[in-house]
């Protein structure tokens, strides 16, 4: 008997990374699950790897757009019935920028991708799980939700501001069967880390990619970067009834980084 | 297969309330357990509770000593050969008045309790986990380890002083394979909570359903929390999968903490 029998989990930026251990995670424990990604083929791609057959489906659009996170809130919703858990998880900085070069354009499409994309896709989910008094959401947040490193400002941002929305969000549907909460992962070397990362480190000042992976490794007590696998322990737990009663709960995965 | 399947675990305080929640769990999960207390009596009856034979272990022993703190890890060791968890759990909030009116010995009183006892049982089990190069430490702390209430300081000073214990201990051992962790849950109405409880409500000018209905009031949930909430979170720090998180105090209150 799986921690998620019977349940329908919906995951943005699921194809890959953080997204696609949860998915994977899901499934093993019994739930059945939408992910989303902006391209078809890898989508199709994460289905056929996951071999989950009708209990997987995919969800093609770009998570910074209001149309695809309340369509795949939907799309759950009318292809498995129900919506039970709603993982918020895709995120990040396309162009990494200290303040006084930052460009309205990157910050518009980060406060759309890591903040808005939360606020719709938890705003829709809501609207469904309210009545019906039960629901998880779970938005990935950051060990940036807390902290602040120099070169992405609007990632750093975004972040702390998802963390509030997930408190008040708590407060709000606490009597009402839906746990609203956030995982906070130290670094993890996933694809969108490898791509953006070189420029990241230039950003902050650093010599190269390494440096960077080590500054993260370095500012934690185990010294060494974090894994998908220990943030979708931590996601399934908190799907599960086990966790009824944590909620507005910023969860940390960060071998020991931030200071609160 | 368990989660926690050839471990061997050490709870404080686990023959009732949160530590017995962990203790089960932890068995549910594949591990043996000693479980600790000051009572015989209670400790065996505790044993036969729980029904899982040869894998649970008691150990009488008082954690407001050194002494006490030792024979348990030691005692755990020598019972099943190694230490793998340690689940600082004893504890709780005593002698309630505001402070002008506090003694010396209350306070004491609280931190060997609260504070000293998850001192001397880290350093215990520390001196095994070090040297084998793997465990896990939970420390019980509280909702009170991050805010304050009145006519309970003592308590909420012991909680916060845990939580910068677990900080630095998190440091300290990081890159050896220990991770070092505290809970933090809001208000359970356990054995102590229903033997205290009314003694800190009216050093608070409350009575005892208001206080239970305040502890309520302030989380998102609007009800205490319960004893399984606490021991599946110990499960998951306890586990390989919680191997990525350390120095963490981690919230199990219903949205009442405010970080």
């Amino acid at each position: 008997m799986g921690k998620l029998d019977g349940r329908v989990a919906c995951i943005t930026g699921g194809t890959r990374s953080i997204g696609r251990g949860m998915a994977e995670a899901f499934l093993r424990e019994g739930a059945q699950v939408v992910v989303n990604g902006r391209d078809e083929e890898k989508g199709q791609r994460a289905l056929n790897e996951m071999g989950a057959g009708e209990d997987a489906a995919f969800f093609a659009g770009d998570a910074s757009s209001q149309d695809t996170v309340e369509g795949l809130v939907d799309f759950a919703i009318e292809h498995f019935g129900q919506l039970d858990i709603c993982c918020l998880n895709s995120g990040g900085v396309q162009m990494t920028a200290p303040v006084f070069q930052m460009s309205d354009e990157e910050w518009a499409l980060e406060i759309d991708w890591n903040l808005n994309h939360v606020f719709w896709g938890m705003r829709r989910a809501l609207q469904h799980m309210v009545p019906r008094e039960t629901g998880r959401i779970l938005v990935t947040s950051s060990v940036e939700g807390k902290l602040g490193k120099p070169g992405i400002p609007g990632y750093a941002a975004t972040k702390h501001a998802v963390n509030g929305l997930v408190k008040a969000a708590a407060h709000e549907v606490g009597t009402l069967g839906i746990t609203v909460n956030s995982i906070l992962p130290g670094l993890i070397e996933t694809d969108i880390v490898r791509a953006t990362g070189p420029d990241s480190a230039v950003a902050m000042g650093l010599d190269n990619y390494d440096a960077l992976l080590d500054v993260f490794a370095q500012e934690a007590a185990i010294k060494r970067l974090n894994t998908v696998e220990e943030v979708a322990a931590v996601a399934v737990h908190l799907a599960s009834d086990a966790a009824r009663n944590m909620t507005g709960c910023m969860f940390p995965v960060d071998g020991g980084t931030m200071p609160y | 297969m368990g989660a926690l399947d050839g471990k061997v675990a050490c709870v404080t305080g686990g023959t009732r309330g949160i530590g017995r929640a962990a203790a089960e769990a932890f068995l549910r999960e594949g591990a043996q357990v000693v479980v600790n207390g000051r009572s015989e009596d209670k400790g065996a009856q505790a044993l036969a509770e729980m029904g899982a034979g040869d894998d649970a272990h008691f150990i009488a022993a008082d954690v407001k000593s050194s002494d006490g703190c030792e024979a348990v890890v030691n005692g755990t060791v020598e019972r099943y050969g190694k230490i793998d968890i340690l689940f600082a759990n004893a504890g709780g909030a005593s002698n309630h008045a505001p402070i002008v009116d506090l003694t010396d010995e209350a306070m004491q009183d609280s931190l060997e309790w609260n504070f000293w006892h998850t001192f001397w049982t880290m350093r215990a089990s520390l001196k095994y986990m070090i040297p084998q190069g793997s465990g896990r430490i939970i420390a019980m702390s509280s909702v009170e380890g991050k805010v304050g209430k009145p006519a309970i300081s003592i308590y909420v000073a012991a909680k916060h002083a845990i939580n910068g214990l677990v900080k630095s201990c998190a440091q300290e051992v990081g890159s050896l394979g220990i991770t070092v962790n505290a809970v933090c849950p809001g208000a359970i109405e356990t054995d102590i909570m229903m033997a205290e409880g009314p003694l800190a409500a009216e050093a608070m000018g409350i009575t005892y359903e208001q206080l239970l209905e305040q502890f309520a009031s302030e989380s998102a949930i609007k009800r205490l929390n319960a004893v399984e909430d606490v021991a599946e979170v110990c499960v998951l720090l306890a586990s390989e999968a919680g191997g990525g998180i350390s120095g963490s105090l981690i919230s199990i209150d219903g949205g009442t903490a405010p970080y």
